[in-house]
């Protein structure tokens, strides 16, 4: 009886043990969790109305001259991108028209106008602004993390199916456009846009690619 | 033992009940399943409006021309035949009332695969699931319209499309009737102005067509 005792009295100290253990574990998380939410939140600012984002924008002469023509082509036609309803919106002579009421553009009828290439340009950047940016900083290392380019391959659900393949001209002409360089570290140590007369060309077998992607398919 | 009795009786007494429910959900999902739910799809459909008898004869192959075939034409229905390319061939580019009969209109897809359809007295063509099941988008198309089709095959007019077909498979939703404008190159024609057409003294043909009249089935290619 005795040594039965003791067993009794050894396990309920066990149980005792396990439940302190646990209450001592749930008190952990709770007051980390709240010791979390307090620092992050006491960390944001109030919202500041003149604060802005800065985007490393990619080449735009490189995209004018080189690449709108592919993606107007490719992308921009009446029942795909060149739609008021696309959040990746293109302009073109053969697709939608950018609305003006002076100049009266009718699809199919006038040349694709410069305020056009730059609505396009605008918008293939504002699909992602920050990820562009990022982009932008790499040097285009990872174009395929746009999703300009996921949708297009595919990688990403696309209602429009493959676009692009990654050994077809069209893929190459943008990518070449994404790796122009456009950042560099600064004197101070910081990073600085570089100026447009300094930045590299597209390499000619670049330009090339873009040559052959315009006349798709 | 009440209780067990209870117990006993409840379940045969449920089982009407329970007859009746699975009833119901049986007819709601038949209900569901016949009927497209899509409220995007049904507006479109419904803003159509009903037919004019007056232009066309209802409910054939001639009718609608000019209206985004593949609508209706397709699986969310509520038409029956399924197509997946349809349109509507104009002479000029206002003239609602003057339709290419025995239009050739070819399409070239992705898989380099050509085929040829041609157009009714009504201007208008279709494609069928059965007749291009392995259709693929993006297509090039082409329409060419010979002096007496049938008889004497050479070109009088031949246009091809700007750019390409991405994925849509009524011309008209691209292409609306009447409209020209920022996002609507307007209804498919071989003429530029409809004076031009007019010019030329081309014949329109009624829709029904008379008994004389020689409808082409076939483009020159696939007859010869």
């Amino acid at each position: 009886m005795s040594c039965s005792g003791r067993g009794e009295a050894a396990s309920r100290r066990r149980r005792r043990a396990r439940w302190l253990a646990v209450l001592a574990s749930i008190a952990g998380l709770v007051g980390g969790g709240t010791l979390l939410t307090g620092t992050t939140t006491s960390c944001a600012s109030p919202p500041d109305s003149q604060r802005y984002t800065e985007i490393i924008m990619p080449d735009f002469p490189t995209y004018r001259d080189h690449v709108d023509a592919y993606l107007q082509r490719r992308c921009g036609t009446l029942d795909c991108h060149g739609q008021p309803g696309r959040a990746y919106r293109i302009y073109g002579f053969t697709g939608f028209r950018l609305y003006n009421v002076d100049a009266g553009l009718v699809s199919g009828q006038q040349p694709t106008i410069p305020e056009e290439v730059l609505a396009n340009y605008q918008a293939a950047v504002a699909l992602e602004p920050e990820e562009m940016s990022r982009l932008m900083a790499t040097q285009g290392a990872e174009p395929n993390k746009l999703l300009l380019l996921r949708k297009a391959l595919r990688i990403e659900r696309h209602k429009g199916g493959p676009a692009m393949a990654e050994d077809d001209p069209g893929y190459r002409c943008v990518v070449a456009w994404l790796r122009i360089r456009v950042v560099r570290p600064a004197p101070d140590g910081e990073w600085e846009i570089i100026p447009q007369e300094d930045r590299e060309k597209l390499p000619i077998s670049a330009q090339q690619d873009c040559e052959r992607a315009k006349s798709f398919p | 033992m009440q209780l067990d009795a209870n117990r006993t009786a409840e379940p045969t007494s449920r089982w009407p009940t329970r007859l009746l429910g699975g009833a119901v959900v049986l007819a709601i999902a038949s209900v569901g399943s016949s009927c497209n739910l899509d409220p995007v799809h049904n507006s479109a459909v419904n803003s159509l409006g009903p037919e004019d008898p007056e232009f066309y004869p209802p409910e054939s192959e001639y009718h609608r021309p000019g209206e985004p075939c593949a609508l209706c034409h397709s699986k969310k229905g509520p038409a029956k035949s399924k197509f997946v390319l349809a349109g509507t061939i104009f002479w000029g580019p206002d003239d609602y009332n003057a339709r290419v009969d025995n239009a050739y209109v070819r399409i070239l897809d992705a898989n380099k695969t050509k085929k040829c359809f041609v157009t009714n007295c009504n201007g208008n063509f279709f494609v069928r699931e059965e007749d291009f099941s392995t259709l693929t988008f993006p297509l090039l198309v082409s329409v060419e319209r010979t002096v007496e089709p049938g008889k004497n095959e050479e070109t009088l007019v031949i246009r091809r499309m700007a750019s390409h077909i991405g994925r849509e498979a009524s011309c008209a939703i691209c292409h609306i009737q009447g409209l020209r404008d920022f996002a609507s190159p307007g209804q498919i024609r071989l003429f530029d102005s409809d004076q031009e057409f007019r010019d030329r003294n081309i014949p329109l043909v009624d829709c029904p067509p008379p008994e004389d009249f020689v409808q082409v089935t076939q483009c020159p290619e696939d007859r010869f």
